[in-house]
């Protein structure tokens, strides 16, 4: 009684033509640790065909290219942490990364998982779309670069079609002078799915000044989205308790606008905007930006 | 080891079963499997409530590998189970009423195949109006679960006069408190291999906690005597009051489908069907109205409790016992009305779970006790020492307390180990920041053992070996909590020899006599007390032996540090196994058979008068908190945890208890909180039902108080309830000394602290719940909806 075809595959072109062979049909298997938790549930839908590319050793790289870090989506939440090109030059991101799961957990979730499955409390997605990353399809056809930001439909659901497997995620390292945080809120302090969390990218000018923001909330909207209401508070601004203040009220107006007033407003509504401001704030005190 | 020590009694030896667990040689009982075994898995109900029309197991029958398919009208004898009140059907015949509920049985070659088999079974429901609310489920009217209707225990305690006491009260506090269905979390889920056995009946062997209830209920099921079914305890991971009915169950379907195919079958529970079976710790709804002093007397103590018994009464009449007689915790009142009542729901049946009762009670007691230090002008610690019981006092239920009742003792400890006093007043002032600290601090008493439940009885047997190695056995189990090395360590005192010439087997119902449920803490306190009484039988033959072989009166010899010694001298005469190896070359009697009777307990059910419990523990918790007033989230950076136990047996032991209490109640106080909507549960593991990491819980300090009891062996009474059940109010009243902001309802979590009340949803929710754009994830999004 075989629930499912297992496919592993060595390289990229034999795992993107199993995907084509399968016309888009079968689930991509990396680290596995939504995929088997998914599988676990009363009433699932197993899939026909499971390719598994965790043998693609060249999906697992950590690298600089030039401005440029590129990430395999096999680089695992462990390694994003441990990283030193990332804790140089993206530690915003390696401190996401340490908040996942568990020990066990981040050694075997990777952070292409993270993207591709979509779930509105992925804790590297924020953090990635502030940096501005781009994630590159493969699929029998060729290849396509897209902007992560408009990478995700809905929760659960990506641009992707299911020929085209991820096979790198592309960001530029944070420049001296940027600041950067991730701040996210949970349940439990280990072992927890956010409930809430923010990532925000601030540049500030030798005047002190502010010249470029990018806030993400996680957890809150559908779909993540920079707040560019929020953002364009902030820049040409001095930094100060009262403007994040503001800016976290702003966040969170936009979010509720989103949603709607729903059952869980009434706590996310000041939540989200104290959570933003602290973000903020962070960025200026022990932030996870670039280290000057 | 201390040349000077006289006993081991005290040390902190290490666990007997530790090597076993750390090496990966202990059994638990999904380790066994036997040739040509089967695997039997249950078809469980679709509904929370309805009537069965028809089953149909034809299809699943022919499937190529299925051995057996049974529903209930295959079973020979009686279908239903139950320790209190016979009303929990092993496969549910004419009805179903919680989605746990199992409708048919499958034995197959494979656990795969028997699951596909699972899913050609067809049934026929008709649904029923589905009663979820306990309140609800009381009034006129209300759809019946059981013919008998929904009220099914009405506990009550009547002492004074109610009336005269507000009369006479300057105040009146009134606070309507909830507590939450709580998964006990054991880490090995249920397992049973069921065998036929050689000369007829069964044998099981399973993570079972009450193996002679199980037993009784499966000779039961298949008309066969006792003695034709066996059940052997395997190493238990963890139980917490959770493998009791819910194992029994298991038990009598696994002998089922044993007998109907001739076969060893093996059942092992995923932890998806554990949390959706077994049975929870119930939920209550409590009304408190206390009258009192401006002074801080309390005047009189109004209290109504109604506990969401689930579906089944399982240990419902029991732990609302327990409720009812410690309600009002260990303070005096004069004039005392309190109602506990029991209903039934469509909900998970609710049964034993550590604490049995008290955990509810004590949230809203030590809750009141705070509300009642602030209307009257004092802090928490003089509230408390002013009304709590000392030696002589009178209880509720009219008992008088005459052992040394340490509640002054513990509390003082606790509150001088935190240093409560000044941190409450000085954190009571602080009204700036966001991150507020807070301190808070709870006591109670509890009543040891079953108390007027039952009998209360046990056996343990200790047999000699010639070369002085020594094996102890008993109906008392070992779960994981230490109760076979404190029978153990109990009867290495009584030989003087040390811990490591001791096996402790786990119990078998054909070989050990039954010593009721290892439950209420009794295991030390009763079971040791069999073992004690056991080992001083063999003892008292190997001295006269020893006597013998010395000529000395065995009234002047004693045994210490693993040998004969003369009183007088301490010079040693013979080792213990040259001793016991004599003994058996004289044909003297090597084994000890010990029982242990607890001391009479009395009970009026209609006034609710008597003395409830042959003696009480005394402990109390203090918490230190910080809260994060912006999104609620509380974090517990001290913990002190104080209990007397009469006598510690085996300090580490104690500890243990201690700090997995400790850890246990902060869960129930912060985090964990299984939710029905509509009897459907919205958690399956424990990706979504939270329990404390190492992360969440801080480095607890503990007190051990030790006021010898002459109830129990060697002078020690109970910790492992006690450990439990103050932890999660201390918690909350260290939130309100931070806060300003009382929390009347558990789990004290993010929303309830940040609002003051909880998030609730309208509607279905939970991860089996298809996502729209419209409905994002609240409480779950790390797993994809399923697609169906």
């Amino acid at each position: 009684m075989k629930p499912f075809t297992y496919i592993a595959p060595g390289s990229v072109k034999e795992a993107v033509a199993a995907l084509h062979e399968n016309g888009g049909t079968a689930r991509v298997l990396a680290g596995g640790t939504d995929l088997l938790l998914e599988w676990r549930r009363p009433g699932v839908r197993m899939p026909a065909v499971v390719v598994d590319i965790s043998r693609i050793e060249s999906l697992r790289r950590i690298s600089l290219e030039g401005p440029d870090i590129l990430l395999g989506p096999l680089a695992t939440h462990g390694e994003l942490m441990r990283s030193g090109v990332i804790r140089s030059g993206a530690a915003i991101l390696a401190s996401a990364a340490s908040t996942i799961g568990s020990p066990q957990i981040r050694n075997r979730g990777t952070i292409g998982g993270n993207i591709m499955n979509g779930a509105p409390c992925a804790d590297t997605v924020p953090p990635l779309i502030a940096l501005g990353a781009t994630v590159t399809l493969s699929s029998a056809d060729g290849t396509r670069e897209c902007h992560l930001s408009g990478f995700f439909n809905k929760p659960y659901a990506t641009i992707a079609t299911g020929e085209e497997l991820l096979t790198q995620v592309r960001f530029p390292a944070l420049l001296p002078g940027t600041k950067a945080s991730f701040v996210k809120l949970a349940r439990r302090n280990a072992l927890s799915i956010s409930r809430l969390s923010v990532a925000a990218v601030v540049s500030v000018d030798d005047s002190g000044l502010i010249t470029d923001a990018r806030i993400v909330p996680g957890a809150a909207h559908s779909v993540w989205k920079r707040t560019m209401e929020a953002e364009n508070l902030l820049i040409g601004k001095a930094p100060s308790a009262t403007l994040f203040a503001e800016a976290g009220r702003v966040v969170s107006a936009v979010v509720i606008k989103e949603t709607g007033r729903r059952w869980s407003t009434e706590y996310k509504e000041p939540v989200i905007a104290a959570l933003v401001r602290r973000t903020l704030e962070k960025c200026f005190t022990d932030n996870d930006g670039h280290p000057s | 080891m201390d040349p000077d020590k006289q006993t081991i009694i005290g040390s902190p030896e290490r666990r007997v079963d530790a090597w076993g667990k750390v090496t990966g040689t202990a059994k638990f009982a999904a380790d066994y499997s036997l040739p040509h075994q089967l695997y039997g898995k249950v078809l469980r109900s679709k509904h929370p409530h309805a009537r069965i029309v028809s089953i149909n197991t034809g299809n699943a029958a022919k499937l190529r590998g299925v051995e057996a398919v049974l529903t209930a009208g295959d079973i020979p004898g009686s279908r239903k189970f139950g320790v209190v009140v016979k009303n929990q059907e092993i496969l549910a015949g004419e009805k179903v009423r919680y989605l746990g509920d199992g409708v048919a049985l499958v034995a197959a070659r494979s656990a795969e195949i028997a699951e596909e088999a699972l899913r050609l079974i067809d049934v026929v429901y008709e649904a029923l109006p589905v009663v979820s609310d306990p309140e609800a489920a009381m009034w006129e009217g209300a759809p019946r679960i059981h013919p008998e209707g929904n009220v099914f225990v009405h506990h009550k305690v009547r002492k004074g006069d109610i009336e005269k006491g507000f009369a006479e009260s300057d105040f009146v506090i009134q606070r309507r408190f909830r507590t939450q269905f709580i998964e006990h979390c054991a880490i090995e889920t249920e397992a049973v291999l069921a065998e036929p056995a050689e000369h007829g009946g069964v044998k099981i062997v399973g993570s079972i906690q009450n193996l002679f209830s199980s037993r009784r209920s499966v000779a039961a099921a298949l008309n066969l005597d006792l003695n034709q079914v066996q059940l052997i305890q395997a190493t238990l991971g963890g139980s917490f009051g959770g493998k009791d009915e819910v194992m029994t169950s298991m038990c009598c379907r696994a002998a089922l489908l044993a007998r109907a195919t001739g076969r060893p079958v093996k059942m092992v529970n995923t932890r998806e069907e554990s949390m959706l079976e077994s049975y929870k710790r119930h939920p209550y709804a409590m009304y408190y109205r206390w009258g009192a002093k401006n002074d801080g007397t309390i005047t009189a103590m109004e209290i109504r409790c109604i506990a969401d018994g689930g579906a089944y009464a399982s240990m419902s009449p029991f732990v609302t016992w327990r409720s009812v007689v410690q309600a009002t915790g260990p303070y005096a009142c004069e004039n005392v009305r309190t109602d506990v009542y029991a209903v039934y729901t469509n909900n998970n049946y609710t049964g034993a779970m550590r604490g049995f009762g008290s955990p509810q009670v004590n949230f809203a007691i030590e809750s009141m006790m705070d509300e009642l230090a602030e209307r009257a002008g004092m802090n928490p610690l003089e509230i408390r020492i002013r009304n709590c019981f000392r030696r002589g006092s009178v209880t509720a239920t009219g008992q008088k307390l005459d052992h040394v009742v340490s509640l002054q003792e513990v509390l003082e400890k606790a509150a001088g180990e935190i240093g409560f006093e000044e941190k409450w007043k000085r954190y009571r002032a602080a009204t700036e920041g966001t991150h507020r600290r807070g301190v808070g601090l709870a006591c109670s008493y509890r009543g040891v053992s079953l108390g007027a439940e039952g009998a209360d009885a046990a056996e343990a047997a200790v047999s000699v070996q010639t070369d002085g190695s020594v094996i102890v056995s008993s109906g008392i189990t070992d779960m994981g909590q230490g109760a076979g090395t404190q029978m153990s360590q109990i009867v290495a005192g009584v030989f003087g020899i040390p811990l490591g010439r001791v096996r402790f087997l786990n119990t078998d119902t054909s070989r050990v006599a039954d010593s009721g449920p290892t439950v209420a803490s009794r295991g030390t306190i009763t079971g040791g007390a069999a073992a004690k009484n056991a080992a001083e039988v063999v003892r008292a033959t190997l001295l006269g032996v020893a006597g013998e072989m010395s000529g000395i009166s065995p009234r002047d010899l004693e045994m210490a540090e693993g040998y004969v010694v003369r009183t007088a001298d301490r010079s040693r005469l013979a080792s213990f196994a040259e001793v016991a190896a004599e003994c058996f070359e004289k044909g003297r009697p090597m084994h000890g058979i010990g029982w242990h009777r607890s001391p009479k307990t009395t009970w009026d059910e209609a006034t609710g008068q008597g003395d409830a419990y042959f003696t009480f523990v005394y402990g109390a918790n203090a918490a230190e908190v910080v809260v994060d007033t912006e999104t609620g989230k509380v974090d517990v950076e001290d913990f002190v945890s104080v209990h007397d136990v009469g006598r510690a047996i085996n300090r580490d032991a104690v500890r243990g208890q201690m700090i997995g209490g400790v850890a246990m109640g902060l869960g129930y106080g912060l985090l964990e909180e299984f939710v029905l909507e509509e009897g459907i549960p919205a958690q399956h593991n424990f990706d979504e039902y939270l329990i404390p990491t190492s992360m969440d819980v801080p480095p607890v300090k503990t007190v051990i108080v030790e006021n010898e009891d002459p109830a129990g062996p060697f002078g020690a009474k109970s910790v492992g309830e006690p450990a439990n059940e103050i932890a999660a109010p201390a918690i909350v009243n260290a939130i309100f000394n931070a806060t300003g902001k009382r929390i009347t309802e558990l789990p004290a979590d993010l929303e309830r602290v940040r609002l003051g009340h909880a998030l609730r949803r309208p509607g279905p929710r939970g991860s089996a719940l298809k996502e729209t754009e419209q409905s994002l994830p609240d409480l779950s999004c790390k797993i994809r909806p399923a697609e169906r």
